[in-house]
C-alpha cells in the first residue's frame, strides 16, 4: 500500500513536470528567427497507413544535407514531424499545434488528403506557405490558393501520359481499365478517356471496383472477355494484388498498367509474390538507382545520416517535395519574409533536383505535368522506359 | 463516508455545499478558460469535450450495463455525417439537424442491441466491431454522403434560417462555449438516467441479467436500450466534432478509434461519470499534445529520441507514444481496476480523513 502511494505521487510528479516543460511558451511566433527556419510536415507514422510515413521523413533527410552545408544564409532548418495517423482531426490538431505553439514558417508533403483539405483554409488564414502535397487533389490548387504550392502531377495527367505510351509505343489497341470508385480512380480514368477520344479509340472494358473488394473473380473475367490486351489500373495496392493474382489464376496475361501509387516496386514485387514483374507504371521521381548526380548524393547521404530507412520511392519522393521551399528561401535572400518567399515560389521556372520540371506563376500553383514510365523488373528492380513526359492534352494550362 | 440515508439524499445533484462550492468554481473555470489560453488550446479542448460527452455515452453501456462495443466510431460517424448532410441537403437547422441525427444513431443502437441479447464478451466485440466497420464502407460507397474524398461542414448557424434568424459560430473560440454547454447538458442527463429506475436496471444486467430478469427487468428493453442511450450520446458527439473538424471522410471513423474511445473508458473508471470524463480528458490530451511533442521537451524529449533510434524502428519517436497508451492502459488494469476514478476516491478519502 505504502509502495504504491509512492509510485503514484512519484508518477504525478514525472507527469507534472512534463506538462509544465511542455507548457513553456515559445520564443516567437513569426517562423523564423537569425538561427533558424521552422518547418512541419504531417504523415501518418502508425496506424493503417504508416508505410507512406516514409515521405516525411525524406523531407527530414534533404533538410539535413542542407542544415550540413550551412542552412541558408546562416540560418538552420528546424524541422517538426507530426503523426496525424491518417485521421484529419488529428491532422488539425498538429497543424494548429505546431502554427499557433511552436511557429511554423511553411509546411511540406503532407500525405493524407482528408487531411489537408481539413487544413487548406486554416493555413492559408495564417497565411503559412504549403509546398508539395504529398497527394494529388484537385480543390488544393483549382482555383489557385494563394499560399499552397503543389508538386505532384495530377493523376488525369499521367494516365493520359500512359495511355499514350500504351497506344504509341506498346501498339495495343484494345484497352481496358480498372479504377477504383472514388476521386482518384475517377481521375485516372478521365485521363485514359481523353487521350484516347484523340484517337477516336473507345474503350474494351470500364470496370469501376470498391476499394474494399476483396474478391475479384467476376471483374477479372470481364476483362478477360473483353479482350483487352493491356489493362489500366488505378487502385490501391491490395486490390492490385488482388487483381493480379486472380488474372494469373484464370490464365489472364495483360499488360498491367498502373500510376505512381504503385511504384513502390520492391513492395509490390513482395506482397503480390513477384507478379509485379512486368508491370508499368507512372512515377513522380527519378528511380532509386538512378544516375542523377543529385540522386546519388542524396543516397549516399541517406546511407550516412539514416541508415536504417530503405532508399526507395517514397522516401525520396519526400526530398522533391520539399525542394521547392527550400529554393524559394535561398532566392529569398537574407531579409526573410513570407511575402518574399512566396514571390521566389510564384517565379520558380523550369526548376529541376529528382523529380519533373517545376514551374509556379501567380495564376498557376499546380507545378508539374510530368511523369517517368517505368517498369518492374525482375526482384522488383526498377528499368525505366521513357523519361519526363508532359501531357499535352493538360487541360489545366490552357 | 458517502454514506445516503435516503433516496432524496442519493438523487441530489449536489450532495454538500462543498461540492456545490467546488463545481460553481469549475463552471466558472470551464466559462472562462479561452479568455487567457491561445486558440490552440481552445481547439484541443473542444475534441476533448466531444470525447468526453462519447465517453460518458459509453460508459454507460460498457461500465454501467456490462455490454461491450468496438463499433462506437459508427455511431460518431453516423451523428457527424447525419447533422452535415440533414443541414446540407434538406435545409435543416443545427439544433434539430444534430437532434435528429443523434436519433438515428440511438436506432442504429437499438438495432445493433439486438444481437446482443444472445450475445455476449468477444462475440458481441465482435458484432459491434463488424457494425463499425460496415457504417464506414457504407458511407464511403454513397456519392450523396461525398464518398471516400469526405465532406465539408457547413457553416455552424445556430438560428433558423427559415425564419430570417442566424447566428453562425465561426472561431474555435465560439465553438467552445455551444459544446461546453451541451456537454454540461449530457453529463448532468447521464448522472441523471444513472440513478432512476432505468439506471438501475443497467446495473443489474451488468451484475447478473439472469438475476436481473427474475427480479423483474426486462431484459429486452434495457438492454437495447442501454445501446440506444450509448449511441444517442455518440451521435450528439459526432455532430459537434463534424463542426471543431470543418472537414471530415469516412476514414476517420475507423476501428483504431472504436479501440481508443474503450481505452478512454477503461483508463477513466469503469461505470462512473467522473471515470468517463477523466479518461476522455487524459488520453485526448495524450494523444494530441503531450505524446506529439515529445522531442521538443527539454532533456527528456532528447532521451527519448536516442532511447527510440536504439531500440525501436525507424518511424522514430511515435513508437513511444504508442507505447505509452498501451502502458497506461496496462498500468491501470493491474494496479488500479477502478481506473482515474480510483485515484480520485483514495485522494479524495485522504483529504477528508487528513491529518489521520
Amino acid at each position: 500500500m505504502i509502495f504504491r502511494k509512492k509510485v503514484l505521487i512519484l508518477l504525478i510528479a514525472v507527469l507534472a513536470v512534463l506538462l509544465i516543460a511542455n507548457a513553456a511558451p515559445a520564443a516567437t511566433l513569426a517562423g523564423f528567427d537569425d538561427n533558424e527556419i521552422r518547418i512541419g510536415q504531417w504523415g501518418p507514422q502508425t496506424g493503417p497507413a504508416a508505410p507512406w510515413g516514409s515521405v516525411a521523413r525524406g523531407s527530414k533527410l534533404l533538410f539535413d544535407v542542407v542544415n550540413e552545408e550551412g542552412g541558408i544564409y546562416g540560418r538552420k532548418i528546424k524541422y517538426f514531424i507530426r503523426d496525424d495517423m491518417y485521421n484529419p482531426a488529428q491532422t488539425a490538431a498538429v497543424v494548429k499545434e505546431l502554427v499557433e505553439r511552436q511557429g511554423v514558417f511553411a509546411f511540406v508533403g503532407g500525405v493524407s488528403a482528408a487531411g489537408g483539405l481539413a487544413v487548406k483554409d486554416y493555413l492559408a488564414q495564417n497565411k503559412v506557405i504549403w509546398v508539395g502535397p504529398a497527394t494529388s487533389v484537385k480543390e488544393y490548387v483549382f482555383p489557385v490558393q494563394p499560399y499552397l504550392f503543389s508538386v505532384y502531377p495530377l493523376y488525369e495527367d499521367e494516365a493520359s501520359v500512359l495511355t499514350k505510351y500504351i497506344v504509341e509505343t506498346l501498339k495495343l489497341k484494345k484497352i481496358g481499365i480498372l479504377y477504383q470508385n472514388d476521386s482518384y480512380g475517377k481521375n485516372g480514368f478521365d485521363g485514359l478517356k481523353q487521350r484516347l477520344d484523340t484517337y477516336k479509340m473507345s474503350l474494351a472494358a470500364e470496370i469501376p471496383v470498391e476499394p474494399t473488394e476483396k474478391d475479384l473473380a467476376s471483374q477479372i473475367l470481364r476483362l478477360k472477355s473483353s479482350g483487352a490486351e493491356a489493362v489500366l489500373m488505378y487502385v490501391n495496392p491490395t486490390t492490385a494484388v488482388i487483381a493480379l493474382k486472380t488474372a494469373a489464376n484464370v490464365g489472364y496475361k495483360p499488360q498491367w498498367v498502373s500510376s505512381n501509387t504503385l511504384s513502390d516496386y520492391p513492395l509490390m514485387h513482395k506482397i503480390s509474390g513477384g507478379l509485379w514483374e512486368g508491370v508499368i507504371t507512372g512515377n513522380f521521381g527519378e528511380i532509386p538507382d538512378s544516375k542523377n548526380p543529385l540522386m546519388v548524393k542524396y543516397k549516399e547521404a541517406a546511407k550516412r545520416l539514416s541508415p536504417e530507412e530503405r532508399w526507395g520511392t517514397f522516401y525520396s519522393a519526400g526530398i522533391l517535395f520539399a525542394d521547392p521551399i527550400v529554393e524559394a528561401l535561398k532566392k529569398a535572400g537574407r531579409n526573410l519574409s513570407t511575402e518574399a518567399v512566396l514571390k521566389a515560389l510564384n517565379a520558380i521556372k523550369d526548376y529541376q533536383t529528382i523529380g519533373p520540371k517545376i514551374s509556379f506563376t501567380e495564376k498557376q500553383h499546380q507545378g508539374s505535368d510530368s511523369v517517368v514510365i517505368q517498369k518492374c523488373g525482375p526482384n522488383g528492380s526498377y528499368i525505366e522506359l521513357q523519361g519526363w513526359t508532359a501531357n499535352d492534352l493538360a487541360t489545366w494550362k490552357k | 463516508m458517502d454514506m445516503k440515508r435516503d433516496y432524496y439524499e442519493d438523487i441530489q445533484l449536489f450532495q454538500s455545499g462543498v461540492v456545490l462550492a467546488w463545481t460553481v468554481a469549475l463552471l466558472l473555470v470551464l466559462f472562462t478558460i479561452p479568455l487567457y489560453t491561445p486558440n490552440y488550446y481552445v481547439y484541443l479542448l473542444n475534441i476533448i469535450m466531444v470525447h468526453v460527452i462519447l465517453a460518458v455515452g459509453l460508459n454507460i453501456l460498457v461500465g454501467s450495463t456490462g455490454q461491450i462495443s468496438l463499433g462506437h466510431a459508427g455511431f460518431f460517424a453516423i451523428g457527424a455525417y447525419g447533422t452535415v448532410l440533414l443541414m446540407t441537403l434538406l435545409q435543416i437547422p443545427f439544433v434539430f439537424a444534430i437532434l435528429i441525427a443523434a436519433f438515428i444513431a440511438a436506432f442504429f443502437g437499438f438495432i445493433l442491441g439486438l444481437p446482443a441479447l444472445r450475445l455476449e464478451g468477444p462475440y458481441l466485440a465482435i458484432v459491434s466491431m463488424g457494425f463499425g466497420l460496415t457504417i464506414m464502407h457504407i458511407i464511403g460507397g454513397v456519392d450523396a454522403f461525398g464518398g471516400r474524398m469526405g465532406i465539408k461542414a457547413p457553416p455552424l448557424d445556430l438560428g433558423i434560417k427559415q425564419l430570417g434568424i442566424s447566428w453562425i459560430l465561426k472561431t474555435d473560440f465560439q465553438k467552445y462555449y455551444l459544446i461546453l454547454i451541451m456537454t454540461i447538458i449530457m453529463v448532468v442527463g447521464a448522472r441523471n438516467i444513472l440513478k432512476t429506475r432505468v439506471g438501475r436496471s443497467f446495473v443489474a444486467i451488468k451484475d447478473s441479467d439472469i438475476a436481473a430478469e427474475v427480479i423483474g427487468v426486462n431484459l429486452t428493453i434495457y438492454k437495447t436500450l442501454a445501446f440506444a442511450v450509448s449511441a444517442f450520446y455518440a451521435g450528439i458527439a459526432g455532430g459537434l466534432f463534424g463542426f471543431v473538424l470543418g472537414f471530415f471522410d469516412p476514414f476517420t471513423f475507423n476501428m483504431i478509434l472504436s479501440i481508443i474511445f474503450l481505452v478512454m473508458v477503461v483508463v477513466g473508471g469503469l461505470g462512473t461519470i467522473l471515470g468517463g470524463i477523466l479518461g476522455a480528458t487524459l488520453i485526448t490530451y495524450l494523444q494530441y499534445d503531450l505524446l506529439k511533442n515529445i522531442a521538443e521537451i527539454p532533456y527528456f524529449g532528447a532521451l527519448m529520441v536516442a532511447v527510440s533510434k536504439q531500440w525501436f524502428t525507424m518511424v522514430g519517436l511515435e513508437n513511444i507514444s504508442s507505447m505509452a497508451i498501451g502502458l497506461i492502459m496496462i498500468g491501470i488494469i493491474i494496479f488500479e481496476p477502478l481506473g482515474m476514478f480510483g485515484v480520485w476516491i483514495r485522494m479524495k478519502k485522504y483529504w477528508m480523513t487528513w491529518p489521520f
